[in-house]
C-alpha cells in the first residue's frame, strides 16, 4: 500500500464535476483507490461516496492506494489535483 | 396538384373552376401568397410560384377596379405561372383571371371557407407535405407521455425492452421501423402503416401487440423527446456519471436530449427507461436533481471552508 497527502486547490471544491473525473481516473486502474477526509473513508471508484466527503478547497485528503499498479494509480490521482480537476 | 385536390376536397369543400386536365401543376413551396402588390402592379417581388389565395381584399380590389384594368393586370402576370389560384368566401371569379388561367393552364379553385381559417389548414397540410423526414431503425414507446426513441445496433435487445415496458403499462409507437418528420421544432415519430403495431421477437416470431395488450397498449404517433441509445457494456468506456452534461443528439436538424445506456446481464433496462422518462418530466417541470444537488454540495462545501478560515484565524488571534 502506498499513500499520499493532499490539497484541494481548486475554488470551489470536490463537487460533481471534480468528483466524476476522480472516478473516471480511478476506475482505470486495478487498485483499490481510498480517499480519507477527517476520519471518513470514500471509496474513489464511487461517485457519491467522493461527493460525500464534501471536500472544501484546502481540505486536507489523504490517498491510499493497494493493488497490483498502486503507485501509477496514485500519481494519476495525484496529477489531477494538482491539474485543479481541468476546470473551474 | 391533383393528389392535393382530390384528397382534400371534400374537407376543404372544394370546388374546381377549369377543367380536370388543369390539375397537372405541382406545388413546390408549402408558403401560400396573398398577391395583393402583384395585382397591383408591383412584380419587382412576386412569389408566383406559390399558392395564390384571393381573399376578401383582393378580390374587392379587384371588383373596385373595373373590367378593363383587371384585363390589364392579368395580361401582365400572364408571364408568372403560379400552381393554383384559389378564391375564398366562394367570391364570384372574375373572367379576366379564368382566361389568363385557361391559357396558362393553371387550376382555380373556390372554397366556401374563410381566408384566414383556409389559408391556416392547407398551410398545415402542405407543411407535412413537404416536412423533411427520415425512416430509422428504432423503436418508439411513450412512457409517461415521454417520447422515448430506442435505438442500437441489432439483437442489443430495443424490442424486448420495448415489449417489457408495454407489459407496464407503456403505449408502443412503433417497432423495427419509425418514420420521423420534422413538424416545426419537433421530432414527430410514427410507425410504418403494414407494420402497424406488429412486433418480432427472437424465438417467438411476429406479435400483434395491439391485439395482444389491447388498445391501451399502443398509439399512433408521438413527439420523440428522449433517444435511447442500447449499448454492449464495453470495458473502460466512460459513461455519464452526474447527469450535470447532457448529452443532444441531432435529428432530422432538431437537437433532441440522449441517453447512453450500457447493458449488462442483470440490468433491468426498463426500470431504467421509468426513471429517464420520470427524470425528463422533472426537467421539463423546471427541476435538475443533478444540479440541485451539486449547487447544495459546494454551498455546504463554501460554509465549511468559510467556518475552517474563521476558526484559522481565530486561533491565530489567541495565539
Amino acid at each position: 500500500m502506498v499513500s499520499v497527502e493532499l490539497t484541494v486547490i481548486n475554488d470551489s471544491g470536490i463537487h460533481a464535476r471534480p468528483a466524476a473525473l476522480i472516478v473516471e481516473a480511478a476506475t482505470k486502474f486495478k487498485s483499490n483507490v481510498i480517499f480519507i477526509k477527517d476520519g471518513m473513508r470514500a471509496n474513489a471508484k464511487s461517485i457519491m461516496n467522493i461527493m460525500l466527503l464534501a471536500a472544501e478547497p484546502g481540505a486536507l485528503i489523504r490517498v491510499e492506494t493497494e493493488g497490483p499498479d498502486e503507485t501509477d494509480a496514485l500519481s494519476a490521482i495525484e496529477a489531477l489535483f494538482l491539474s485543479k480537476f481541468k476546470y473551474d | 396538384m391533383r393528389d392535393f385536390y382530390y384528397q382534400f376536397k371534400e374537407e376543404l369543400s372544394l370546388n374546381l373552376k377549369t377543367p380536370e386536365s388543369s390539375l397537372c401543376t405541382e406545388i413546390i413551396e408549402a408558403n401560400l401568397h396573398r398577391p395583393g402588390l402583384a395585382l397591383a402592379g408591383f412584380t419587382g417581388v412576386y412569389s408566383y410560384q406559390r399558392v395564390q389565395i384571393i381573399g376578401t381584399t383582393e378580390w374587392s380590389y379587384l371588383e373596385s377596379v373595373g373590367s378593363d384594368k383587371r384585363k390589364e393586370i392579368f395580361g401582365r402576370l400572364h408571364d408568372y405561372r403560379s400552381p393554383l389560384w384559389v378564391l375564398t368566401h366562394n367570391a364570384g371569379l372574375h373572367e379576366e383571371l379564368l382566361e389568363m388561367c385557361l391559357t396558362q393552364n393553371v387550376p382555380i379553385i373556390t372554397t366556401s371557407r374563410e381566408t384566414l381559417d383556409f389559408c391556416t389548414e392547407v398551410q398545415d397540410i402542405l407543411e407535412d407535405w413537404f416536412a423533411p423526414y427520415c425512416s430509422v431503425h428504432a423503436s418508439l414507446v411513450d412512457v409517461y407521455g415521454v417520447g422515448m426513441l430506442y435505438v442500437g445496433e441489432s439483437g442489443v435487445g430495443k424490442s424486448e425492452c420495448v415489449l417489457d415496458l408495454v407489459e407496464r403499462g407503456h403505449r408502443l409507437v412503433a417497432d423495427d421501423i419509425v418514420h420521423l418528420i420534422r413538424k416545426g421544432h419537433s421530432i414527430i415519430g410514427k410507425g410504418n402503416k403494414i407494420l402497424g403495431h406488429h412486433m418480432e421477437i427472437r424465438g417467438i416470431g411476429i406479435v400483434d401487440v395491439g391485439k395482444l395488450f389491447g388498445i391501451r397498449a399502443i398509439r399512433n404517433t408521438k413527439k420523440v423527446e428522449v433517444v435511447v441509445e442500447l449499448q454492449k457494456w464495453r470495458e473502460g468506456e466512460n459513461y455519464e456519471r452526474t447527469g450535470l452534461d447532457p448529452l443532444n443528439t441531432d435529428v432530422i436538424g432538431i437537437p433532441v436530449s440522449k441517453v447512453i445506456i450500457p447493458i449488462s446481464p442483470g440490468k433491468n433496462i426498463t426500470v431504467i427507461s421509468e426513471v429517464i422518462a420520470m427524470n425528463m418530466l422533472l426537467k421539463m417541470n423546471g427541476i435538475d436533481a443533478a444540479k440541485l444537488f451539486n449547487e447544495k454540495l459546494i454551498e455546504t462545501m463554501k460554509n465549511k471552508s468559510r467556518l475552517n478560515s474563521l476558526t484559522r484565524l481565530s486561533t491565530e488571534v489567541y495565539e
